[in-house]
């Protein structure tokens, strides 16, 4: 069979079909963004899945592990637990264990965080001049682990190429092929 | 009419992949399609894909609707909003799913035969099929639904895909076409006898 025969099959399609391809292709990314915004729903965090990519929290979690988050409101947050938090100035959340909690009477939180594996505590992490972080600050608290699950997400933020050469395959391969 | 007819004919062998069982299902729905609305002439009804369509567009709208609301006012803002479209999406799925298993049950084509006078309602054709994967039978079923008197006849075939294609997979349609004729003939005939 010759390299273009598969595009056969695109031109025999009507305009209905066509449409329908990109229909499908569509449902399969709208479906992924759907489960994704659902639990974002139930879990009450803006990102309920993340990648563990530094070493800081070994032997707790190691490079590569996936861990799930939650954020209700309503939960304290307390010393010990591991807390997923953003930075100004940084796009990648950091995964760190609470260290100092000082909570007011008119509910305000400020806490103070420390990777297991690293021996200062973060205020050098910090955006300059901040001291605590505070509840804004919070992406999530770690409720589950799967150890390495995430490995294909570090693969392909080291390798981008790699990350647009499967998506652009596996686009083509939902587009061309019928049904 | 007929040098459109002539270049229907006249296409291009259809080539595919004899091992992938899609694609020789939809060379077949194909041929059988091409019978009916190239060489009969009859009009196809859009109204079942459509249907399908309309589903999966409304679907992907509220996917679209929830990922460009979550992006204006983000996430704990947009909860209500979100809710509401994972939701509807996930019905609207259901429903999808409903509606391919129980309404379009793998009709591929809905043909309307036309009255040549325009006196009476149209007579429809109904076209469905089957090809379980790791199958060689190819399940066709026909129905005809008389215009003027609402009622129902059908009649199925059931033959081995290696009949209709040659060892490179290209699709014979000289072999497949009088097979679909007689069916056609046989429930037209059976119309007669009545």
């Amino acid at each position: 069979m010759g390299a273009f025969d598969f595009l056969d099959e695109i031109r025999r399609m009507n305009a209905r079909q066509i449409y329908y391809q990109f229909l499908n292709f569509g449902m399969i990314v709208s479906s992924a963004l759907m489960i994704w915004k659902g639990l974002m729903v139930v879990t009450g965090s803006e990102s309920p899945i993340v990648v563990v990519l530094s070493g800081s929290m070994e032997p707790a979690f190691h490079r590569g592990d996936l861990l799930l988050l939650t954020n209700h409101r309503e939960e304290p947050i307390r010393v010990g637990e591991i807390v997923v938090f953003k930075i100004e100035g940084r796009d990648i959340p950091i995964v760190h264990r609470v260290l100092k909690v000082h909570e007011k009477d008119d509910g305000t939180v400020r806490f103070l965080t420390k990777g297991d594996n690293n021996s200062v505590d973060d205020r050098g992490l910090y955006a300059k001049g901040q001291l605590w972080l505070e509840k804004k600050d919070v992406v999530g608290r770690a409720k589950a682990f799967l150890p390495y699950a995430g490995i294909v997400t570090i693969l392909m933020n080291d390798y981008p190429k790699f990350k647009y050469a499967i998506l652009a395959f596996l686009g083509i391969f939902v587009l061309t092929h019928r049904e | 009419m007929a040098p459109s007819r002539d270049s229907a004919l006249d296409e291009k062998p259809i080539k595919i992949d004899k091992w992938d069982s899609g694609a020789l299902k939809n060379a077949l729905d194909d041929g059988a399609k091409k019978v009916f609305v190239d060489i009969f002439r009859f009009k196809e009804s859009h109204m079942l894909m459509n249907g399908r369509l309309f589903l999966c567009t409304i679907a992907i709208g509220f996917a679209m609707f929830a990922l460009v609301w979550d992006y204006l006012y983000p996430f704990p803002q947009s909860r209500n909003v979100l809710l509401c479209c994972v939701i509807a999406y996930f019905i609207l799925m259901g429903v999808l799913t409903v509606y391919l298993t129980y309404i379009e049950k793998g009709i591929f084509l809905v043909a309307l035969e036309q009255d040549r006078a325009k006196m009476e309602p149209d007579n429809k054709w109904t076209l469905q099929s089957s090809l379980r994967k790791y199958d060689d039978t190819y399940h066709l079923t026909l129905t005809f639904t008389d215009g003027r008197t609402q009622e129902e006849r059908s009649s199925s075939i059931s033959r081995c895909v290696a009949n209709f294609f040659d060892e490179n997979g290209t699709f014979c349609f000289d072999l497949f076409q009088p097979i679909i004729e007689k069916l056609r003939q046989d429930l037209s005939s059976e119309k007669k006898k009545q």
